[in-house]
């Protein structure tokens, strides 16, 4: 009964916003409904990408920006969307990671507009600016869009990212609601290596500073109240490179396409550490 | 397709010198390689890079190591550096509040205080930008001459403070003038 009287009273704007649209649709006499009952095309919307291109059965030829122009009014909305379409109608050797394209497998981070982001969660903004699309900064490439990740993969495996427990319960481990909230903030990481990427230091610096992805990951299993060798996963990073390379830039937190901090697990690290 | 298959062999013996090529080419193939499968230990020795090859070596399952953990180039020297910070705050007003002259302690405190602080801060430059592991030379040469400086720097503070008007009445004489 709600459920009509609610319908009858937004009856009148509902009326009046129909109106609109077809007096609207009706007065754009580029674009006339075809007689026969197929839904009105719409105008081509182009905007130019510019992506970065490399070979590597060139590795003499300079990495270069090509550029396409993409109609936006038969493509996704995403980034990502654009590069699929480029891939399937214009340029099958254009080469860069996708896999679930709803921002969970983290495959496809690039940088787009100065941006570390994920492709799939990144909106094509419809402005005649060209978009620009280069792969995650200062990672050696394999191909286009496609960074070398071995090295932040091993670093990942450094810190042993897994639960560790001499004496785990005969039953179920239990934590309390007070624990489990500590890890809420840094589970979510989906390792896209957009943080890591966009830290300076971890650019001059990533042969021996794991970089905020790791040690938000470090600290997610020094956090868990379930582990216990806590003070074995502090001990590695007592030196000069692993941790302490962070100088508080914050890069990493801005860039996160999770929304996630880690920037605040680096400092629950130093202050840890520091006060121990 | 010869040359192709030349190059190949070329690249798997610059990449792995004398090793057996069975060996060699199981690493080059970029597939991953099962998780009971034990990984090849750490090679030593840098081998040369060929032009389109990765250049990290290795695969993703073998984690990187950790230097031997210090505390002194740790979280030490981390707490060090912050309160040395902090306290520069506090310092540095009493020193202008009170006078310098009947104070001379206190006036060089701050002027040691500074100096460390700037050593800290300009020692992290140099480990950052010009690390002796990838500047062998320049980075020696950074770090001594920092090392030098911070120590010119010391004694002369340490006689401008004996001899003349101080740390704190200069500053405030160029800033009255």
């Amino acid at each position: 009964m709600s459920a009509i009287l609610a319908r009858a009273r937004l009856a009148p704007f509902k009326a009046a916003t129909v109106a609109r649209a077809i007096s609207s649709s009706s007065t754009r006499a580029a674009n006339p409904a075809p007689p026969d009952g197929t839904p009105p095309q719409k105008e081509p919307l182009m905007k130019q990408f510019k992506i970065y291109r490399w070979n590597p059965d060139e590795p003499t030829e300079k990495p270069k920006l090509q550029t396409y122009e993409v109609d936006l009014n038969s493509c996704g909305p995403m980034m990502l969307d654009a590069l699929i379409k480029i891939k399937n109608e214009m340029d099958p050797t254009l080469t860069f990671r996708r896999s679930c394209r709803e921002g969970i497998c983290g495959s496809c981070a690039m940088n787009i507009n100065g941006t570390n982001t994920l492709a799939c969660l990144c909106r094509i903004e419809k402005t005649p600016k060209p978009a620009k699309i280069y792969p995650l900064p200062h990672m050696y490439i394999i191909k286009d869009l496609v960074p070398d990740m071995t090295q932040f993969y091993k670093q990942y495996k450094s810190i042993e990212p897994y639960l560790k427990n001499d004496n785990p319960p005969e039953k179920e481990h239990i934590q309390s609601i007070e624990d489990r909230k500590k890890l809420d903030g840094m589970y979510e990481c989906i390792l896209c290596a957009c943080c890591s990427t966009s830290c300076p230091s971890y650019w001059w610096n990533q042969d021996e500073y794991l970089g905020p992805a790791t040690l938000m990951q470090a600290y997610r299993w020094m956090a868990d109240s379930r582990d216990s060798y806590g003070a074995e996963r502090k001990e590695k990073l007592q030196n000069t490179f692993s941790l302490y390379r962070c100088h508080t830039i914050f890069n990493c937190s801005r860039t996160c396409p999770k929304g996630l901090n880690p920037a605040a697990a680096i400092a629950k690290i130093k202050l840890e550490l520091a006060t121990e | 397709m010869a040359t192709v298959s030349t190059h190949a062999f070329r690249r798997l013996a610059a990449v792995h010198g004398n090793r057996p090529l069975a060996l060699a080419a199981a690493r080059f193939h970029s597939g991953r390689p099962s998780h009971v499968a034990k990984s090849p230990a750490p090679r030593k020795d840098t081998p040369t890079y060929v032009p389109g090859g990765p250049i990290l070596l290795g695969t993703v399952n073998d984690p990187t190591t950790f230097p031997p953990p210090s505390k002194s180039d740790g979280s030490h020297h981390w707490a060090f550096e912050r309160l040395l910070s902090a306290t520069l705050v506090p310092l540095t007003v009493s020193s202008f509040v009170l006078s310098s002259s009947p104070y001379p302690v206190l006036d060089g405190l701050l002027a040691v205080s500074l100096v460390v602080h700037s050593h800290l801060g300009f020692d992290q430059i140099v480990v950052d930008y010009l690390h002796p592991r990838k500047f062998p030379i320049l980075g020696r040469i950074s770090a001594w001459g920092l090392r030098l400086l911070t120590v010119g720097t010391l004694v002369g503070v340490y006689q401008f403070n004996t001899e003349d008007v101080g740390l704190t009445e200069l500053i405030k004489r160029v800033w009255q003038a």
